[in-house]
This record gives structure tokens, sequence and C-alpha cells, in this order.
């Protein structure tokens, strides 16, 4: 039977969504599940964990001093030791941002070998499912090694509950901080929680379509309401009207939501690369021509200026 | 200080990909030197301002045709060239050795620039394994770089603006994000200097690498074909509105 | 029963549209069909739109100069029209023509004087005044990057320029040929988009109207080929009418760059539009500050004729789908580069790849067909957008003239032009016509 460790990722205390995606995908095979938990284990998780299928927590806590504890050097280097410990042969991680500046690490630290950002995985032969050619191609990659590695794209499985009768170990670790790489500090951002583009269920943006900086505040008072990512095309980045952090497409971010509102966005090919394997597509666009009207599943002809008002008032 | 920045021969995202056979692509489309590795090159030549003594190695491992990408990144600012020449496809595991020999071979960094991703087998991790195989520190999608006392401050940005700064000691691996620099694009003087600088060609071969402990192999490759049926959505704005809502409820189940 | 109109014009692009409008205006029931969603998408849209006078003959030179008084004009044209798009703009940046090898510019000159077109000649320094960034070396004869030649250093100077203070380019090609479209319906035209025409049917030597893909029929005793690139399919769909042409069509692939201008220089509002046959290219600003670079398509750059509908499918292979090609992006960029040396180019080609309806002498084909009541506006070889306007109401009478009995191949139709006063044998772009050797056989016309 194999050994799978799955990173777990928190948000407020509580295990994110996105990380019970990653337990029902690994629990399709016939596997041992482990959580691999740096962020303490209370009741709550423990049950949220178990609900889903894992077999065994591994609770192992890093010290409180956020210097530590948000280290990515510090966190691979904990689940790397977590994994040789439990003879682990298989990891899973979600391949958020944090991820991705967590997960290879750990693949380089043991040299073994990883594919980020997978859409599916065959643990029966060890084929992970992920996208290559901005988007344009899937390629379907096996792994060989006494330990292999995959990086989940954030709701690329939704969790689905498979209640386990789950035990709780703790690992202690020897959390160094390496003298080489240390964090100096940190910001949150200004409204400390804006949703992330890669893990969001839902992601407004806003193209050409919106004309200026100003406008682009309808598409975060709407984004505020439905608790929804802010994303933009790069027309929106160029102009200056909101931080590269926010473009979506082929030199941005590449998301797979489950719903995604596209609004004044004509939809080049370069903007699909990044969010065609997004489950809905809505589009908003007062030119029924736009490319993107006939790639979407729902396709709103009408002005922005009057629907996105009318959207913040109902919800 | 020796500069080197690792680089990368990708198709052009706006090529039309075709595949060949189950695990090939068709390379006859345009190559072109990895976007992300574009803000690697030039912040290596901001950076070489500051620090003028300093050489930038610009390496790259693949076909010869991988030449051209040297070139462009010399036009960008690097001095020279080194090409590891191979026919094969590596997996990152590979291509992170070969790198690693090819630098060891080639003299000794204070720092190593990368793309923080390819855009072509986006695999993000090659930058980490490099940096493992020397022992240097490593951070990703690095967005401001500041040299100070012999330690290098790199603030890297996560999603939704958010962003760490961290110290880490050279030498180091730092991969370039977007909001790293402006690319800076070259000149026809520029491409007339960069045809006058040298570039060495070293067949994979020939740096000797033993395998590793493991592997990632394409097994097949097939195009992304999205299937979608537009509806529309029709009436008065307000109508628009609320059969959106409709929609995030009940078809999406994204709101509640 | 079929639907049956007076007029159907296959194309609903920039020439078709105006053929609409003016045949609309005289009393002509018409229907426009177009295989695309929407007017204008289609090579219009991958148009650079440049409007100016050079060309190698005199009556291409008029035509131009003629088209000019529409665009000036282009609301009152239209008869004040509202489009819920929004209305093209024609943008005056005045044409600077660089004398050099690359052009036979002593020609232009002389039709310039023969027609009235307003000029200045500019020496060095006033070329360097109005272009700052400027160098004005020789860099005759045009090659490649590839070519070791390419980056000799030059020696001599070019000798001047002659400024035409009209000139410019249309801001949005494919909005202007929707603007069309709106004036035409107003006049009662109809449009059908979508629709793919896959016969022309005639009897006994004259046409009856059309066949669509799905099978539709719609009749009409009068049917207008301005299928652009696909004009050579359309015409050999009728009967005898391919056979009939002495002078032939083929799509020519064709590539048109973007490449930012350098920061200091303005040039989407200091910038002229300048053709540069010493560097094979002529540029036009665009909006973002962007340089764009189309090409004059010199001898050493490969042509690649290829079939319309695999070239728009994205199929063919490098160089011959429609994907920039970085050889080509590189030769295109690299010439202006020698020209404007602090211009940066990116690595990535960034602008439109669409193709030419391209004649056997680059100059159009505007007559009707061996084949009673069609006829054609083909041929356009990437340099009629500027003239559309002026070929949508020459089209029209001459149309409205063999309709009334004119046979016009043996007493060619004379064309009275509205503003420059002047008349146009219309027989100069006949289809029986033997290559014109005046012509400069590229974009130039």
């Amino acid at each position: 039977m194999k050994q799978a460790g799955i990173y777990i990722e928190m948000e407020n205390n509580r295990v994110k969504d996105t990380s019970l995606g990653m337990i029902t995908l690994a629990a399709r095979a016939d596997v041992f599940l482990y959580a691999l938990v740096l962020d303490g284990v209370d009741d709550s998780t423990r049950q949220n964990l178990a609900e889903y299928g894992i077999n065994t927590i591994v609770d192992m806590p890093l010290a409180d001093d956020p210097q530590i504890r948000r280290n990515p050097a510090v966190r691979a280097g904990a689940i790397a030791d977590a994994a040789r410990e439990l003879k682990l042969d298989t990891i899973f991680g979600l391949s958020t941002a944090e991820g991705k500046d967590i997960i290879p690490r750990v693949a380089a630290m043991m040299d073994v070998p990883l594919v980020m950002d997978c859409l599916d995985v065959n643990l029966e032969k060890n084929i992970a499912r992920t996208s290559q050619y901005s988007g344009k191609v899937m390629a379907d990659i096996q792994l060989t090694g006494s330990v292999i590695i995959f990086g989940i794209r954030p709701n690329a499985v939704q969790p689905v509950p498979a209640p386990a009768q789950a035990q709780t170990i703790t690992l202690t670790l020897d959390t160094t901080v390496p003298a080489n790489l240390s964090l100096l500090s940190w910001d949150d951002g200004e409204d400390g929680g804006r949703i992330s583009l890669a893990e969001a269920d839902i992601i407004i943006a806003g193209g050409r379509g919106l004309k200026n900086k100003e406008n682009f505040s309808l598409i975060f008072e709407c984004a505020g309401k439905m608790n929804a990512a802010v994303g933009a095309s790069r027309v929106a980045v160029d102009e200056g009207w909101v931080p590269y952090a926010c473009q979506v497409g082929q030199t941005g971010e590449k998301v797979s939501p489950q719903v995604y509102i596209a609004c004044g966005i004509s939809g080049s090919i370069q903007h699909f690369a990044g969010m065609k394997t997004a489950k809905m597509i809505i589009a908003v666009n007062k030119d029924e021509n736009a490319a993107i009207m006939a790639h979407c599943d729902y396709h709103v002809q009408g002005d922005l200026f009057e629907i996105l008002p009318e959207l913040i008032k109902q919800l | 200080m020796q500069i080197y920045v690792c680089v990368k021969h990708v198709p052009d995202s706006a090529a039309n990909i075709h595949i060949l056979g189950n695990t090939q692509i068709d390379e006859k489309v345009a190559f072109l030197l990895n976007p992300y590795d574009e803000h690697a090159v030039t912040e290596a030549a901001v950076l070489k301002k500051t620090v003028p003594d300093s050489d930038i190695i610009a390496v790259c491992m693949g076909k010869k045709d991988a030449e051209k990408t040297i070139r462009s990144a010399m036009a960008m600012g690097a001095d020279r060239g080194l090409v590891v020449e191979t026919d094969a496809v590596c997996d990152s595991m590979t291509t992170a050795r070969a790198l690693h020999a090819a630098i060891v071979q080639d003299g000794s960094p204070d720092i190593i620039f990368t793309g923080k991703e390819s855009i072509d087998s986006e695999g993000m991790q090659t930058l980490f394994r490099i940096g493992a195989l020397f022992d240097f520190p490593v951070v990703t999608n690095a967005v401001s770089l500041e040299i100070k006392s012999g330690k290098a401050v790199v603030t890297c940005e996560l999603a939704g603006g958010r962003t760490r700064t961290f110290q880490l000691a050279l030498p180091c691996v730092l991969g370039a994000g977007r909001g790293l620099n402006t690319p800076n694009y070259p000149t026809f003087p520029d491409v007339v200097k960069a045809r006058k600088k040298p570039i060495q060609t070293i067949s994979l071969d020939s740096l000797g690498i033993p395998p590793g402990p493991g592997s990632a192999k394409i097994v097949a490759l097939e195009p992304l074909i999205q299937k979608r049926r537009p509806k529309k959505i029709l009436g008065t704005p307000a109508e628009q509105a609320k059969e959106i809502i409709r929609i995030l409820q009940q078809d999406a189940k994204v709101i509640s | 029963m079929n639907k049956k109109y007076d007029a159907i014009i296959i194309g609903a692009g920039v020439i078709g549209t105006p053929i609409a409008f003016e045949l609309c205006k005289m009393g002509y029931k018409t229907l426009n069909v177009d295989k695309l969603p929407d007017a204008g998408e289609g090579s219009t849209a991958g148009s650079c739109a440049i409007v100016r006078a050079h060309y190698s003959t005199e009556d291409g030179v008029a035509l131009a100069y003629e088209g000019f008084k529409y665009w000036l004009d282009w609301e009152n044209y239209l008869g004040n029209v509202t489009d819920e798009k929004g209305m093209a703009k024609y943008m005056n940046t005045g044409s600077i023509l660089l004398k050099s090898e690359g052009h036979d510019w002593r020609k232009v000159q002389k039709n310039y004087d023969a027609v009235g077109v307003k000029y200045i000649e500019w020496d060095l320094d006033t070329i360097k005044k109005h272009v700052p960034p400027i160098d004005l070396h020789k860099f005759w004869p045009v090659r490649r990057p590839e070519d070791p030649k390419f980056f000799d250093e030059p020696t001599e100077m070019l000798e001047g320029a002659i400024f035409c203070p009209e000139g410019g380019y249309v801001n949005d090609p494919a909005l202007s040929a929707h603007n069309i479209m709106r004036a035409a319906e107003a006049k009662g035209g109809e449009f059908m988009f979508n629709a793919e025409v896959v016969d022309i049917r005639s009897e006994n030597g004259k046409v009856t109207g059309i066949t669509l893909k799905d099978g539709t029929q719609i009749d009409a005793g009068i049917v207008v080929n301005v299928g652009g690139p696909h004009s050579f399919k359309i015409n050999q769909m009728a009967e005898g009418v391919w056979e009939g042409c002495n002078i032939k069509t083929k799509s020519l692939r064709h590539e048109v760059m973007y490449c930012p201008s350098p920061e200091d220089y303005d040039y989407l509002n200091d910038g002229y539009h300048m053709s540069d046959g010493d560097i094979g290219c002529y540029v036009r600003p665009e909006v973002g500050n962007l340089f764009l670079i189309g090409s004059e398509d010199p001898d050493c750059d490969p042509q690649e004729w290829v079939d319309p509908d695999e070239f728009y499918a994205g199929k063919g292979g490098h160089g011959r789908d429609n994907v920039l090609t970085d050889e080509q992006w590189k030769a295109q960029c690299y010439r202006l580069g020698k020209r404007i040396p602090t211009l940066q180019v990116p690595n990535q080609p960034k602008g439109v790849v669409d193709l030419y309806d391209c004649s056997d002498d680059w100059i159009p084909v505007y007559d009707k067909s061996d084949l009673d009541g069609f006829y054609m506006a083909i041929g356009t070889s990437g340099n009629q957008y500027k003239n559309a306007p002026v070929v949508g109401r020459m089209m029209a009478e001459l149309i409205d003239a063999c309709e009334k009995g004119l046979d016009h191949d043996k007493e060619p139709f004379q064309y009275e032009f509205k503003y420059t006063k002047r008349t146009l044998n219309v027989g100069f772009f006949s289809r029986k016509r033997e290559i014109n050797y005046d012509s400069s056989f590229s974009v130039n016309g």
C-alpha cells in the first residue's frame, strides 16, 4: 500500500477547502493517507481531516515566531523530514502561491521528481496531468523514483467527504532557520486578506472595456460582494489600472476557478491561455462579436457600466 | 561578480502548437527567450551597472538552435554565452544537473538568475534544484533586489498583492518574476554588438552527468480543446444581473 | 420561394460596404453576405489603413487623392449616420516619402505634379528636425538579418524626402467598414453574416443568384465579388468568370509588426507616416505609442501564397499560418532599428498577420466579368483601403451603366471624380488588361 503525505494549507486556523480536495484526489487509489500539518492541530481540524479520509494526522507544530513559521525553507525542510521519518513514497501539496515556493523546495531537497500544477493524478501509474505550452496542451507526465511529488492545482478536484478513523501523531522537528535564507518582513496586502487568484472559486476580471483605472473600482466592489478574486487582462495591467499580480493570461496567472466572469475583455488567445480551464465562463461585453462571446458558457450582452452596478446592488 | 543567467529557448506563446506522434510537439514554430528570463537578464544587467567588473554569462540547455536565445540574452546585456547542447528532451532533474555542471566548469557564480518558470513545460522547479545542487539559497517570483553588505535583500510576490522580503547569503539563486523590472529590449546597435560576443558550446554528453535517482517523463500530449456552448443572457441590466446571481447560486453553487 | 434582391455583394469589408451604400443611394435593393460575424472583420481588420497619395501610376495617385476627400468628410459622406460602436477617425499625420533607390520617387513626384497633390521637398536637416531619432544613412539594398551583409556599416547618406502634409491613417479599419454598413442600412441595404457562399448560379450566360453553405438560395440579377483574399475562389464559382480574366488574383500572406517607440519619442502624437524604400518598410503611429511596421515587399523577402481557408484556420505551419514568425519580426524591426537606432525590439513578435488579395500586377481589378450581371472589385493587393469610398461609388456607377446597356469592355466607362474633378478611365482596372509594368509590384501599387 502506498504511503502518501498531504501537506495541508490552513487559513484562519481552518483547513483550506482546496487542501480537502487534494485528500479526495489521493484517496481514489489504495493509499494510506497522512496529513502533514505545520500550523497546529485543534479538534475541528482533526474532525475536518478525518471526515475527508485522512488516516493519520501528523502534527508538526512550527515555532510561533513568524520568521520561522513563514520561512518557506523551514516549511519545506519540515515536510522533507516528515517524508523520511514516515517513509512516505508520495507527497501532495497545492500549487498555490505559497505552494509554488514550498513544494519545489521539497523536491529539490530530496532530489526526487515533481509535477506542479496537476489537474489530475493517476496514482496506480504515477501519472500526473498538467498543462503545458501556455495552457494549449495537456501533458501526462509519469514519475519514477523512491519518492514522487505532485503539486495540485487548487480546485482541480472538489472535496468529497469519506470519513475515516484518524489518529494523530506528533513529530518534533528541528526547525532551525537556514543561515543563508532568512525572512525579514512580509506584507499581506493592504486589506489583509484579498483572495488569491489561483485559489478563488470566483474570479471577476476586467479588461479594455473598463476604460480607466477609476472604473476598475466597479470590479473590486463587485468582487468584494461575491467574495471573488480580481483578475485583469494584459491591457488593464499595461495601462496601469491594476497591479501585475492581477493579470490572468499567458504571462500572468493561470487559473481554473469554478466561475470566471470576464467584463469588457475581448478574449485574446493570450488571455484564454490563462483562464480557459475555468469550469464556467461568463462574459459581460457590449460587443457580441468579441472572441470571448463564442468561447464562454454565458454571454451577457450589454453595457458593463449598467450591469455591474446592478450586480453590486442585488448582491 | 560572476553573474550567471539560466535562460530557456521556448516556443512563442502565440504559436499554434501541433502534436507529433504522442509525446512531442512540432518544433517548426517561432522559438524565443522565455519571457520570465527576460526579467532575469535585465536584472543582471542592472546589477552590473552597480558592480562594474561583473561578467554576465547566459547559460542555456537545448538544441543547436538555442544559440538564438543566447544571442537574444547577449543583446539584452549578457557578456558571453554557454550552450549545453543536446537533442534529448530532459526533465528538470537532468536539466538542473547539466546547468550546475556547466556553471561549475565555467566559473564560480556570485548570483544565478533564472526566470520563475518556463512558459513551455511550466515546471517551476529547475531553479530550486540548481540551488540545492550548489547548496545556495533560492527564492522565486522576485520583484525587487538589492545587494546590501554582501547579502541579497529580495522581495518576492505571492498572489493578491502579498509579498515576502528575504535576506539571502551570496551566492544565491533568484527566480525573476514579472514585477522585477521592465525588460530592457535591445536596439539594433545592441544586436550588432551581441553578434561579436562569444558563445561556447558544450555537449551534454561531455559533462558526464550521472543519472538522477528519479525521473519525470512525458507519456502523452494532447491539445486542449474547449467545448463550450454559449447561452445568451438577455433582458434589462437588472434582469441580467439577477440571472447572473441565480447562475452563481444554483448552477455553479459558489455563492449562497 | 428564394429571397430576391437587385444586387448581392459578396463581402462586407471596407470595399464591399461602400459599394452597397452607393448602390442603395441609387435605388438598388442590396444584400451583402459575409462568412464572418460582422462587417470589416476579415482582411479589412488586418489593414494598416494608411491614407497616402504616392502610387506608381498617375491614375493611382489621382484615385488616392480623391479618396482623401472622403476620409476628411467622413460623417457627411456617411449621411451623418450613427453607429453604436462609434465612428472611425482619420488621423492626419502627414506623409514622408524618403527619396531612395527603393522607390521610383521621381515618377511619384511627376504624378503628384500632374494630379496637383500638395507636397514639399525636405532636405536631411529638415527631416531630422521633424523626426529627431532618425538616422539618415543609406542602407540600400534591403537585406534580411540572415544575410551577414545586413550588419555592414553604412557609409552614404540619403538625399532627402518628399513630404505631403495630407496623409495619415484611419484609427480603426474594421470600425470604418462597420460605419459604412450602418450608412448603407440607413439607405435600405441589408447584411447577412456567418453566411458562406458556395455557388454562384447562372442561366443562359446571366447570373441569377448565390447559394449559401446551408443550402439557402438567394436570387439577384447582379452579383458583385468583393471577397477579398477569397476573391479567386468566388470567381471560380461563377461560370466562365475566372477563365475570362487575364489578370488573376491570389492570396498573399503578409506580416505587420507593432514595436514600441523609443520612450523619449512621442511617436503617437509627434510622428509621421513614412514610406522608406531604403529599408523596405513603411511605418505609422499606433495606439500605445507603437510603431506599426509594414513591409514594402523587398525582393529578398519570401512570398507565401496560401489558401485563405487554411490560413484563417491556423493551418499550413510556420510561415504559412496566421501566426507571426520570428524571422520576419526580426527582419522588419531590425530594418527599422537601423533607421531609428534607439528603437528597442522585444523578443516576442507582436502584430498582425493577414492576407492580401493580390493581383498579378498589384493593381486592382474593378470590372464587369464575362458572365452578365457578375462584377468584381478584387485584387486590392494591400493598397486600396484608402480608396474604398471612391471605389464604392465608382463600382456602383459602373454597375449601373453596364446594367443600362454599356459595353464596358469595348467602350470603357469614364468615372468623374466627385471632389478632384478628374475623369478616370475605369478600363485601367480591366480584368482583360495586360500586366501593367508601370506598377511597383508591391504594396505601393
